[in-house]
């Protein structure tokens, strides 16, 4: 990609300093734009990646900022305002804390609803702001094919991520007059250090389902991000793009 | 810089107009009680996301959430005492 077709748009990706939100970040400041990550449990990780982005430029940041926090996420976005305001905003910070739902506690619940969806939500709010004063801004919001096909064990997750999906449809209707495309990232079962700890036989039995026959690699997720907030994808919006190997549609 | 309430007013009828593009409008011609959206002016919720952003713009003034919007864009005269007021307040 061009290292200036994002040349002067500034970018937020949450949860950015490891896997698939890692590789967005990286792509989007390859292509130019001005990349701010925040990370909330992943010190080391946004340590390696301050050095990475640093090496592309001074123009990035990685800041410490828990979406699941009303005060952390107001804090943060107190200083990125006017010139400093984000046209790109990718929703990406994400939990699990799986179990059966009938076992399930209050707090396992509230954790992965307050990160997942409440999380976008609070960043979305002042993001849009500057969005509309400037009549251009791209969204993307990075769900799970669980929040589409559900998954057994982890209601709260799927229950977030289909809560993102309809979030995104209504929030493109919302906004499509301002030159704001809101649209959902699915990815499907990805190589990052996530899956990575999962046994070989359960990963051998994960990747047999999924028609290419293999898992996904975060740049690939990263390539589809990138074309949803280039300029030239205004007429893309409320979408829900999977990027998961067929695993969806098989 | 302080601005009367009438100043604000003036100021706020051609934010409005020039803000939200109605062009076939004269600024002078709205009433400082007249309703701003639907039964007013006929502006719709979505012209209220522009017009919360083109306030935060001029005034530096923050209008939060709905229930705030609701009663400061009642009207001209309900936004210019809303803005005045957090103003004093900020002040």
């Amino acid at each position: 990609m061009s290292p200036t077709v994002l040349a002067g748009r500034r970018a937020l990706v949450t949860g950015g300093t490891r896997g698939i939100g890692r590789a967005i970040a990286l792509a989007l400041a390859a292509a130019g734009a001005e990349v701010t990550v925040t990370w909330t449990h992943t010190a080391g990780d946004a340590e390696r990646m301050r050095a990475e982005l640093a090496a592309g430029g001074d123009r990035h940041e990685v800041s410490r900022c828990d979406v699941a926090s009303r005060e952390a996420v107001a804090d943060f976005f107190r200083s990125r305002t006017g010139d400093r305001a984000f046209e790109i905003l990718v929703n990406n910070a994400a939990v699990t804390r799986d179990g059966h739902l009938m076992m399930l506690s209050d707090d396992a619940w509230n954790d992965v609803l307050a990160t997942n969806l409440t999380g976008p939500f609070l960043c979305l709010r002042p993001a849009l702001r500057g969005m509309i004063a400037r009549g251009f801004g791209r969204i993307v919001n990075v769900v799970s094919p669980a929040g589409i096909m559900g998954k057994a064990g982890a209601a709260s997750y799927a229950a977030s991520k289909g809560g993102m999906i309809a979030l995104t449809r209504s929030l493109a209707a919302e906004v499509a007059g301002f030159g704001i495309t809101v649209n959902a990232l699915c990815p499907g079962v990805v190589d990052t250090a996530m899956t990575a700890g999962i046994a070989k036989e359960a990963r051998d039995a994960m990747t047999a389902r999924i028609p290419a026959g293999r898992l996904g690699r975060p740049e690939e997720i990263a390539h589809a991000a990138l074309f949803l907030v280039l300029p030239h994808a205004a007429y893309i919006t409320g979408a829900t793009l999977a990027v998961d190997g067929g695993l969806v549609t098989a | 810089m302080t601005m009367d309430r009438e100043t604000l007013k003036q100021k706020l009828k051609e934010i409005l107009v020039s803000g939200l593009r109605l062009q076939d409008t004269d600024p002078a011609s709205i009433a400082d009680d007249q309703p701003i959206f639907v039964e007013g002016l006929g502006l719709d919720s979505i012209d209220a996301l522009e017009l919360v952003v083109l306030i935060e713009e001029h005034f530096g003034i923050a209008i939060p959430d709905e229930e705030v919007g609701k009663s400061a864009f009642a009207s001209i005269a309900a936004l210019a005492e809303y803005i005045g007021a957090e103003r004093d307040r900020a002040g």
